[in-house]
C-alpha cells in the first residue's frame, strides 16, 4: 500500500465497521448479506478473477488455467449446494431459489448479456468492483446495468412465456442425492481433462 | 536489444493481449515490450499468458491501480 493511501484506508474501514454496527441495530440479515457483500467484494479485486477469460482465453490463447478455475469453482458450488439442500431439509427451513429451465430466452439473455459486457469492459461483478476501483465509465455503466436489471426483472415472465422453455429437469429426484453428485464431479473432471489436454495441444507440451 | 513500447492505456480485454501478440511476431529474440495498463485484469491476464508461454515477464504495480509490465521475448 502506498503511504498516501493508509489514512484514507483507516478512515474508510472505520467507516464500514460504524455501518456494519448501524445495519446490526436494523436487520440482522441485512447486516450478514452486507458482510459476505464486502467479503466477496475483496476477494474478487484482490484476485483479479475474470470470469469471461474461462471462455475466451481457450480461444485466443489456447490457456486454460482460469477454465480450470471455473470448473472448480462449480464442482465445489455443487457440494456446497448438496451440504445446503440436506440442511434445510433436515430442518424444514424452505429455501427460495431463483432456478429457471433452460429456454431460448436464456440464450438471447446471454448474447445481450455478453455484448452489454464488452461494450460496459466488465460484467456485473466487475463493474461493481471497478467503481470501487474510482473508473468513472464503469459508473455509467451502473446506470444502464440498473436499468436493464430491473427492465429484465419486470418482463421475465412475458420472456419466459413467448419463448417457452424445456421442461426442467432434477436430476437427484431420479437418481438421488449421492449418485447425482458424483456423476456431475465426473462430468466436471472430464471438461478439466479435457482442458487440459486443449491447453497441452496449444502450448504444445 | 531493442525496447518497444505498447499502448494498451484504457483498451478492454481482449484487444491488449492480442495487440502484444501481433507486436511480438514483429520482434526479435531478446527484445523487450513495454506496456502500461490501469486495468488488474488486462495486467494479470498477459502475466498467465507470457508465463505458460514461456516469455520473460515482469509486473510491477508502480502506482495504486497501475501495472508497469516488461515482456521479453526469450524465443520464436
Amino acid at each position: 500500500m502506498v503511504k498516501s493511501q493508509r489514512k484514507w484506508n483507516i478512515a474508510f474501514s472505520a467507516f464500514m465497521g460504524m455501518l456494519f454496527l448501524t445495519l446490526m441495530q436494523v436487520n440482522l440479515k441485512i447486516a450478514l448479506i452486507f458482510v459476505l457483500g464486502t467479503g466477496l467484494g475483496f476477494t474478487l479485486q484482490k484476485s483479479r478473477f475474470c470470469f469471461v477469460s474461462a471462455f475466451r482465453d481457450p480461444m485466443i490463447t489456447g490457456i486454460t488455467e482460469i477454465t480450470r478455475a471455473v470448473i472448480l469453482l462449480i464442482g465445489l458450488s455443487i457440494l456446497g449446494f448438496g451440504v445446503v439442500y440436506q440442511i434445510s431439509e433436515w430442518t424444514h427451513l424452505s429455501l427460495s431459489l431463483n432456478i429457471f429451465p433452460l429456454g431460448f430466452s436464456t440464450i438471447a439473455g446471454g448474447v445481450l448479456f455478453g455484448v452489454g459486457m464488452v461494450l460496459a469492459g466488465g460484467c456485473v461483478s466487475g463493474v461493481l468492483m471497478r467503481i470501487g476501483e474510482g473508473f468513472g465509465m464503469q459508473m455509467v455503466a451502473l446506470v444502464g446495468l440498473l436499468i436493464g436489471v430491473l427492465a429484465g426483472k419486470s418482463s421475465l415472465a412475458f420472456w419466459r412465456g413467448t419463448f417457452g422453455e424445456w421442461p426442467g429437469i432434477f436430476i437427484p429426484a431420479f437418481l438421488g442425492w449421492i449418485p447425482t453428485i458424483i456423476f456431475e464431479l465426473l462430468l466436471l473432471g472430464g471438461l478439466w481433462k479435457l482442458a487440459y489436454w486443449w491447453q497441452n495441444k496449444h502450448l504444445g507440451e | 536489444m531493442v525496447k518497444y513500447q505498447l499502448e494498451i492505456w484504457g483498451e478492454m480485454c481482449p484487444i491488449p493481449l492480442i495487440k502484444a501478440q501481433r507486436k511480438l511476431k514483429t520482434m526479435e529474440n531478446g527484445d523487450v515490450l513495454v506496456m502500461e495498463t490501469e486495468h488488474s485484469c488486462t495486467s494479470q491476464g498477459i502475466v498467465i499468458w507470457a508465463k505458460k508461454k514461456k516469455y520473460g515477464i515482469e509486473e510491477t504495480e508502480v502506482a495504486n491501480g497501475i501495472w508497469h509490465l516488461e515482456l521479453t521475448k526469450t524465443h520464436a
